[in-house]
Parts: C-alpha cells; structure tokens; sequence
C-alpha cells in the first residue's frame, strides 16, 4: 500500500512536470510573437516599442532553454511571476483564491457523491422499471444541460423567483459562518448537478454489473440481511469504478467552477481566470492555468489513493 | 433493422431538423438579426416575433437560428478538424507503433492532462476571442480523443490476417491504411464525433457566455444567455428559449451518440437489476408449512420444472427432476454442461437468474425443528433463515464466489453472524477453527488476507468453509473441483469425504459432470440430460451396470487408468429451445428405434431403487 502510494506521487510528479512544459512549450509554439499577440487588439498592430518592453519583461529575449529553466525554477520556487495589471506577485492572488474554490469543489462532490450513488444503486436494483427510466431521463437532461444553463437557471428560480436563497457573493466563513454556506449552497449545488448526473449513471452500470458477479449470490447463499448485501458486497464493489469516474470528470468539475464562480460572483480562482483572461494577464494566467493543473493532477492522485484502499487489488497492479 | 437501429431514428431526425435549420437561415423568411426596435424592448411573443423581442427589440428567434449556425459550425467545425488530425495521427502512431506512436498518439495525450475549459482559455487569451481562435482551441482539445480511438481501433485492424497479408504482399502501408484500416474504424469514430460536437457545444457556449468566445454582433447561444442575465427579471423567457436551444441541440446530440453506442456494442443493452433486492417484491406463493406426513429424508425433490421468461412463452429448462437426499448420504448428480444440474441445485437454494423461475413441482426439506417446509415456494425472506444455516452451497469458482475487497475472516465471519448472535472474540476463535477444519494451512494469519493472495485449493477451502459455517443439514457443491488441477482437486474431494465423515447427517448434493468424482465420493447417482433425469440409483450398481444409453457412453468416455483418450460422445446436448421429439438423447443415441422418436420415455424402474428413462433399457444394457 506504502509502495503503491509512493509510485503514485511519483507519477503524479511527472504529471505535474507534463503541465508545466507543456504550458511553456504551448505559449512558444503558437505561431507569431507572443508579446504582439498579447498586445494586438484585433486588426490594430501594436506599438514596436511596447512589443519591446513586453519582450524584455516576458524574458522572451533569452535564449529558449534559459527561459524554460527560468519557468520551472518559477513554479518550484512558487514565483509566478508579477500581474501585468497590478504588478503583484501572482502568487498571492492564487493563495486566498484557491481554498475558495476548491470548497466548491469538494462541496460539489460530495452532493453530487452522496445522492448519486444511492439514486444510481436504486435504478440499477430496479433496472428497467418506470422509476429507473425517469432516473436515466434526468440524468440525461443535467448531462446537457451546461453549467452556466443551470447556474443562471437556479438564480432565476431561488433567488429571484423563490427569494429563498441569496444570487451569489460571498462572505468569509470566519465573519458569518450561515452566511458564507448560504451562499455555497446554489453554487456547489450548480456544479454538482452534472456530476450528480455522470455519478448517479455510473453507479447504475456499475451496480448493475456487480449484481451479477458470483460473489453477491455467495452473499445471499450466506443468509446475510440485504441490507448488508447491498452495502458490504455491493455498493462497496461498486464504488471502486465511480471513483475512477469521479478522477476522469475532475477536469469538468473544475472547468465548471470557472463558469459557476462567474455567474455567482463567487471570488476563487476560477472566476479570477476569467477576469485574466479577459485582461489577457498572461503571467496570471499561466499561473492559475498551472494551478489547476497542478490541483487537477494532485485530486486525481487523492482519489487514487481512496480507491486502493477500498481494492486491495489495486496496489498489486502497476502499469 | 432490430430495435437498436430503429432507436436511431429518433435523434438522428432531430440533428438532421437542427442542421437543415441553421444551414438554411440565410435563405429562411427571418427577420433581421441585427434589426433593433427599442420601443418593443422585451416584447413577448406575437405573430411578427414568434418567440418574442429581446432588450434591444431584436427578434429572438432568428436570432436563436442565427445564434445555433455560428454555435454549430464552431462545434461541427472544431470536430471535423480534430477528427482529421487525430485520425491521422491515430492511424500513425497505430500503425507503426514505436517512436511514431510516442511522437503522435502520446504526445498529444498530454493534453488529456488538463482540464478542458482551461486549455481552451489559454488559447484564448493568447489569440484573443473570437470564432477561429475558438475553432483552434477546441481542435486542440479535441484532437487526443480521436487518436485514442483511432489508435485503438487501428491496432486491433492492423492484426487482422488480410492486413497481415497485405503487409507481406508489399503494399504501401499509405495504401493499406486507406483500403483496410479506415472504413472498419468508421463506426467508433461516428460515436467519438456526435460526442464530441455535444461537448463542443459546451464549452463553445461557456466561453461565449463569460464574452470570451463569439464577439458580439454575431449572435449566439451563449452570448444570448448571457445578455438575458441582465433581464431576467422583466422578461425570464429570454434566458428560457435559448437555454432550451442549447440544452435541447446537446441533449440530442448526446442521445445520437449513445444510440449509435448501441447499435455498435448490443451487449450494452441486457437489462439486469434483481428483484430479489426490490423491498415490495410480489409474493409470488404463499408461505406454508407442509403438514402432510413424509418420508424420513432429509430432501425430497419431485416433479421440479424450471422455466425461462416469467410469463407467456417460456422455455423449459429443467422439466420434471426427483429425487432424494437421506440424512448423511451423498447424492451426486452428473451430466454434461446444459443439462440442467447447476441450475437444479441453484433452485434448491432459490438463486435462481431473475429470469428463471420453478414452475413445477416441489422440494420437501426437513429442517433442524423437524417441520417440512417447500423450497420451491419460499419467497426470499423466508429462503434467508434457511440459506447457510439449513441449506448451504460452494460455488465452482472460489476465485469469483469470493468478495475481493473483504478479507477471508469477514467473509466466514458474516456467515456466522447471519444467524447467530456470537461476541468478536468468539466468532474470532469460531473462524479460526473453521479454516482449520477446511484444512487451511496457518489460519491465524489467513483471516486476514483477501483471497486474491491465496491460492486456487485454498480459496475453494476457504469457500467450503463459508459454507459448513453454521453446520448446515444440506449441503450443495456445485462442481467444486472443476476449476482446480488435478492433485488440489483431490484433496478437495478428501475434503469433502473428512467433512461427511466428521458430521452426522449432513446431506450433500454433488454436482459434476466428472463420473471419476462421483464414484470417489458420492453413494448414489442422479444421471441428467438436457433438462430431465435419465437415470438414477446407488453408484456401485449404475457404474456396473447402467441402464440407460447415456449412462452407459459417459462411462464409457472416462480415461481409464493411464489413458488419457476420451470416447466422446458424437454430437451435442440440443439446446432447451429446440428439443427433439420423444427420447431427448435419440439423436445421439446408437440405439435409437423409430419409437423412441414419437414418444418420450416415461421413467421405468428395472429394480427397486434404480429408475432410467429409456424404452429399450431392457435390450440395451
Ligand atoms: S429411448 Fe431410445 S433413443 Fe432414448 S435412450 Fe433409449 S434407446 Fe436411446
């Protein structure tokens, strides 16, 4: 187990290193100047002298290895460089953004966890039936439903239609504890919903191929309650490939925090991202991109680590 | 054209409906996109604007078609160019494997690395917003996904025999990947590509919605949702159609891919589920005791019938089996794999597929208080009470009758708590004996491992030992050796035979389909051929002297002493679907008469406790 974990963290390592060449190696192979790029608006060129002074603050006039050793010694020494509209060091933006957003995050994926796996294992016992069919319905809708859809949806409907719940904004947990969950509510709720969708299907296929597998009939042959069949053979077997799922759709849960902080004014580092963006701050960024990434690689690695320790096969198998 | 196929229909109209739409807007009588009329701002709908104004008096539903063509052609624009690049790709890197295949199939896996959205914003912020920045960014994205299909799929082609072939003939590997390779790819790639114009969908309109995709004039659905934001108070039904628009392109194309998924891969359509689990389960038959005096054996099975399908047309799988089980005896019950043992013993125990289901007959069981009760009509709470601690089973394959992810103990451990209430220490100490008794080698240690860690004859001790848990009156073993090398398989029938000897009255059902076994353990014989009994009685005199054909040529098919030649029987078991008429085995049979194809053999007894099921058992044994 020991073992396993540690060769995990390794990979996780050089996952981590995958991200951050890669962002390097992806802003140097768009074709053009970067710094023009960045400061062309449409079809106006941009001032030569500007170019310059970008060039020069970018560290595009290095040579190319000097540049990508600056860029990694950067991230390991958590110097992301400073904002190009503020000058601060992107850095510490990231430090009071991330926690904010990853409390979504795993607000999110608990909803979505905790009545996906029960609504999943249900129409999968009652497979076929006109409950499991209106189950797969809606699942099917959430799946299409994109984030933005919902999260504006969900506003209209509790804040403004309701008056039950606030529209968005955000307070520290420390200043007003009922507040701040407030007004986590409809945001996590938002960014659930489609992975309640993904979770609560798998479950289903996942349930459904567990029942069939020779060890629940050993289960019933014992004499054991269901109840205890359910949770200890089969919803406990069943849970490995979920989690495995819940891995892969990281990246959506996280690609949907950027539209859902957005729509909420919820201030993490997502809805940040978009701001950067829309400022073109390439060195913030490059950082909140490398962030994720790396946070991205770093749950994926968490999950991992779960789901040897709910299969004790797993920590046997290396690729 | 099945049912899959006919599925199709459905969300293929729609996309075809939607493509048709937008394709055809230039030339459709819509108002103008741009045209604004303030002093109609958030106009409902009225016969000049069907779906009404928006805040700036535009009409919302040539807009809405306006806004799905740069949605779409971003979309199917996006996933046309990633599927050629990673088609390519795929093909490259499946074909020639090697350094090709880490130049291209690998390398652009790394995106795979990153969430989507992000990718996609990088690109943007670095080539601003806008369509084609947009395009590039989610071909970019996209691109991974295809390779990987392509890769895969390309690998399995690629062994095919006629590649092979081609290979050796000296085509250009250019020309066979383009006769061979790409049409048998076509199908997975179709799924690949609805499902990934759906998430270019999504995240096309995400980006439009945070103003960083499609620049306004040109309308679109994201943009659209956005702008309705601002309005939703006075006018909800701007954010509505769009959001319908959207959810309901996506939902569509989503609902394509599957379908296709479905035609391409039919397995993934087997219903399944367990009514056994569902809480308000139909009693099917009432619960009752059997009053009437009986015999003195443990089990008395007559008349049974299993049956496939619950209503209407069923098929019969098992069609009028008896026999019994005396305190302390072993009852073995032979025959080729379809002729219905397993699920004979299954019924026994209740564990009968969903889909089956006894129609016929019954199964006296005498229990420890001395009641009879009918297995054939217990419902599953009633079964509960009597599974392992009256009527206990081991499966054929330990590996998979055991839970992976529970270590040994908990799974003995559970079986005992089942029935009885016994503190941690005692049941400790109950479990340890137990695998001593099964004969597990070091069972202090081995409570604690999972069975993946033992070995093939331990986990079947282990299995055995689950089983006499709660000393059980019957036990069924359903082919507990089979999956077992030869010398493991002995001493799991020695097994057996220290258990029978060790516990008094305990019944045991062997089910097998080696008559080796069956004279080394059992003391009496059920002969079973496509779903009847065909012979029965003590196993010393159907082994000296069998009075049925069949009998007679399974005997005749076992290796005896060294060699290893098996006389097998011509032919095979016929399938419950299509029986012959008369004597089920007259196909097979070298005896067979025009008789024995008109009627079926009732069952005959040619001395007290023998019975066969052949017209001609006088002259031909
Ligand atoms: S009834 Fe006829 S066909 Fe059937 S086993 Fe006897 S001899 Fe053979």
């Amino acid at each position: 187990m020991l073992r396993y974990i540690a060769y995990r963290c390794v990979v996780a390592l050089f996952l981590v290193w995958v991200v951050v060449t890669s962002v390097f190696l992806l802003l140097h192979l768009i074709p053009g100047d970067p710094a023009e790029l960045l400061l062309s608006q449409g079809s106006i060129a941009a001032d030569p002298a500007a170019v310059e002074a970008l060039r020069e603050r970018m560290g595009l006039n290095e040579p190319l290895w000097q540049q990508y050793l600056d860029h990694l010694g950067g991230v390991l020494t958590g110097d992301l460089g400073a904002s190009f509209r503020d000058g601060a060091p992107v850095i510490e933006q990231i430090a009071t953004r991330l926690p904010r957003t990853l409390e979504v995050i795993v607000a999110a994926a608990l909803i979505a966890t905790s009545i996906g796996v029960p609504l999943g294992t249900y129409a999968a016992i009652h497979a076929n039936s006109f409950a499991d069919n209106v189950i797969s319905f809606f699942a099917s809708a959430a799946l299409s439903t994109p984030v933005f859809v919902v999260g504006t949806v969900v506003i209209l409907i509790f804040a403004q239609q309701l008056r039950i719940l606030p529209a968005g904004g955000f307070v520290p947990f420390s200043e007003d504890p009922l507040g701040h969950i407030q007004l986590l509510l409809l945001p996590a709720g938002t960014v659930a919903l489609s992975l309640l969708a993904v979770i609560t299907r798998m479950s289903r296929a996942s349930v459904l191929e567990v029942l069939q597998r020779d060890y629940v009939r050993t289960a019933r042959a014992k004499g054991i309650v269901r109840k205890r069949i359910l949770r200890r053979h089969v919803v406990r077997n069943a849970l490995i490939p979920v989690l495995t799922i819940l891995g892969l759709e990281m990246g959506t849960l996280i690609g949907g925090t950027v539209l859902v902080e957005f729509v909420f004014n919820w201030p993490g580092l997502s809805g940040y991202l978009v701001a950067a963006v829309d400022a073109r701050d390439y060195p913030e960024v490059v950082g909140i991109v490398m962030t994720i990434s790396i946070l991205f690689v770093f749950l994926n690695l968490v999950i991992d680590v779960i789901n040897a320790a709910l299969d004790p096969r797993i920590s046997l198998v290396r690729r | 054209m099945n049912k899959a196929h006919r599925k199709l229909i459905l969300p293929g109209v729609i996309v075809f409906f939607i493509t048709a739409l937008v394709f055809l807007a230039p030339i459709l009588p819509l108002a103008d996109v741009r045209e604004m009329s303030i002093p109609s701002r958030f106009a409902g709908p009225s016969a000049s604007h069907w779906l009404g104004q928006d805040e700036f008096g535009r009409d919302v539903l040539a807009r809405l078609i306006w806004g799905g063509r740069a949605s779409l052609f971003i979309a199917v624009g996006s996933a046309l160019a990633a599927a050629v690049i990673g088609t390519a790709l795929g093909l490259l890197g499946g074909f020639f494997r090697g350094v090709v295949e880490v130049l291209t199939v690998r390398a652009s896996e790394v995106i795979l690395c990153l969430p989507l959205l992000l990718l996609a914003l990088l690109v943007v912020a670095i080539l601003g917003a806008g369509t084609w920045p947009l395009i590039i960014a989610l071909t970019i994205l996209y691109t991974p996904n295809y390779a990987r299909v392509v890769y895969s799929a390309t690998l399995q082609v690629r062994s095919l025999d006629y590649v092979t072939a081609q290979t050796a003939m000296g085509a250009h590997p250019m020309q066979i990947l383009a006769r061979t390779v790409l049409p048998n790819i076509m199908p997975p790639l179709l799924v690949q590509m609805s499902l990934v114009i759906a998430s270019a969908l999504v995240i096309e309109s995400g980006l439009s919605f945070l103003g960083l995709g499609v620049v306004p004039p040109t309308p679109s659905w994201g943009l659209m949702i956005r702008a309705a934001r601002g309005a939703m108070e006075q006018q909800p039904l701007l954010l509505i159609w769009p959001s319908l628009a959207l959810a309901g392109t996506i939902f569509t194309f989503n609902l394509l891919c599957d379908r296709l998924q479905s035609v391409l891969d039919p397995r993934g359509i087997t219903g399944g589920g367990a009514f056994w689990l569902r809480k308000n389960q139909r009693k099917t038959v009432e619960n009752e005791r059997v009053a009437e005096p009986s015999t003195d054996a443990l089990l008395l099975v007559e008349d049974l019938s299993i049956v496939l399908g619950r209503e209407g047309r069923d098929t019969e799988l098992v069609r009028g089996v008896s026999f019994k089980v005396m305190p302390g005896e072993t009852r073995a019950i032979v025959g080729e794999s379809g002729s219905g043992k397993t699920l004979s013993g299954l019924a026994l125990n209740g564990l009968l597929p969903d889909v089956l289901s006894i129609n016929g007959g019954r199964a006296l069981f005498s229990t420890r208080e001395g009641a009879q009760v009918d297995l054939t009509r217990l419902d599953e709470d009633a079964f509960r009470s009597l599974r392992g601690r009256e009527v206990s089973m081991v499966f054929q394959d330990a590996a998979a009758a055991l839970n992976p992810v529970l270590r040994i103990g908990e799974q003995v451990g559970e079986a005992i708590r089942a029935h009885k209430e016994i503190d941690d220490a005692a049941l400790d100490e109950r479990i340890i004996s137990l695998l001593r008794q099964v004969g597990l080698p070091d069972p202090e240690r081995r409570v604690r491992s999972y069975p993946h860690e033992l070995s093939g004859g331990q986990r079947q001790r282990a299995m055995i030992a689950v089983a006499v848990a709660n000393e059980p009156r019957l036990l069924i073993a359903d082919e507990p050796t089979t999956a077992l090398d030869p010398t493991i398989q002995a001493q799991i029938l020695d097994l057996f035979k220290t258990l029978m000897a060790d516990t008094s009255g305990m019944g045991l059902i062997f089910v097998t389909h080696d008559l080796a076994v069956v004279s080394e353990i059992a003391d009496r014989v059920t002969v079973m051929y496509a779903g009847e009994v065909v012979e029965e009685g003590p196993v010393a005199d159907v082994f000296e002297r069998p009075r049925h054909p069949y009998t007679a040529a399974l005997i005749a098919s076992v290796p005896e002493g060294d060699a290893d030649r098996l006389i097998a029987i011509p032919g095979t078991v016929p399938t419950p679907k299509d029986l012959p008429p008369g004597c089920r085995f007259a196909p097979r049979c070298a005896h067979a008469i025009d008789a024995c194809t008109t009627h079926s053999p009732e069952a005959e007894h040619p001395s007290l406790d023998r019975r066969t099921r052949c017209i001609r058992w006088k002259d031909v044994t």
